[in-house]
């Protein structure tokens, strides 16, 4: 995390978990970056990355998905994995983000 | 009928199940975080159809050769519990893979769109807040927005 602060970078996560069981997630995982609530995936859903019951319960959640988005919201890399057990990788992540100038 | 001793040793089921303990293996090695792990699913795949062909070869022998081959009963439980590996691995990687395709979401040189959630402490932020400067930290120059499937 010292590493994105460094870039300028700020993460932000976002899930459809309520902001009790974020803050759990924060808490166990030592997290200090915002972690945001969208409950009805609304605006998962306006960012086009609903994934229908795709939640253990049926629940529509999001499908994985990350944007480097720059101060006039422009996007400026982005990574959509195929398979949920691929995640992003933070050095790909950040070479993307030592690119802004 | 030759004696049972002069029979070959049949290793095929063996190196049926390593493999497919390899292919089911492979959903560990997805922890760490390695420039490989998009190779993963494919390894994977890869060591499941390596195994199921020494599985057939295997049981080939045993069942259809007995005579040359040694380990009928043997082979066919190596077997049994190969097969239920690969299906395991088979499973992961449909269901790991079952993602929309998001090609409406925004692109590179795109806007995203605004928007205004709660943080962990019920607070809502927006996306101007969160590219704005914050308590004591000066405005960040991009921001990094991760969506994740939650329920961890």
């Amino acid at each position: 995390m010292p590493e994105f602060e460094a870039a300028g970078v700020r993460p932000v996560a976002i899930s459809v978990d309520s902001p009790e069981v974020s803050r759990n997630l924060a808490n166990k995982a030592g997290y200090t970056f915002p972690m945001l609530s969208d409950p009805d995936a609304a605006v998962i859903r306006q960012y086009h990355l609903l994934h229908l019951a795709g939640g253990p319960d049926g629940h529509d959640i999001a499908r994985p998905a990350e944007f480097l988005v720059d101060s006039s919201k422009v996007v400026r890399w982005t990574n959509f994995t195929e398979d949920i057990r691929v995640r992003a990788r933070a050095d790909d992540m950040l070479a993307a983000a030592r690119e802004l100038r | 009928m030759p004696n049972p001793t002069d029979r070959r040793r049949n290793l095929a089921p063996w190196w049926g199940l390593l493999f497919a303990i390899g292919a089911i293996g492979c959903n560990v090695a997805f922890f760490v975080s390695s420039p490989l792990q998009g190779a993963l699913p494919w390894l994977s795949l890869s060591l499941a159809v390596l195994a199921l062909i020494f599985l057939v070869a295997g049981l080939w022998r045993a069942l259809g050769q007995p005579q040359v081959y040694r380990g009928r009963a043997l082979s066919v439980v190596l077997s049994v519990i190969a097969v239920f590996a690969i299906g395991l691995t088979a499973f992961a990687f449909v269901s790991a893979r079952k993602l929309p395709s998001s090609t409406a979401a925004a692109q590179v040189g795109q806007r995203v769109p605004d928007f205004s959630l709660s943080d962990t402490s019920g607070k809502r932020v927006s996306l101007d807040q969160l590219l704005a400067a914050g308590s004591g930290s000066p405005a960040p120059k991009a921001l990094l927005l991760i969506f994740y499937r939650g329920y961890w």
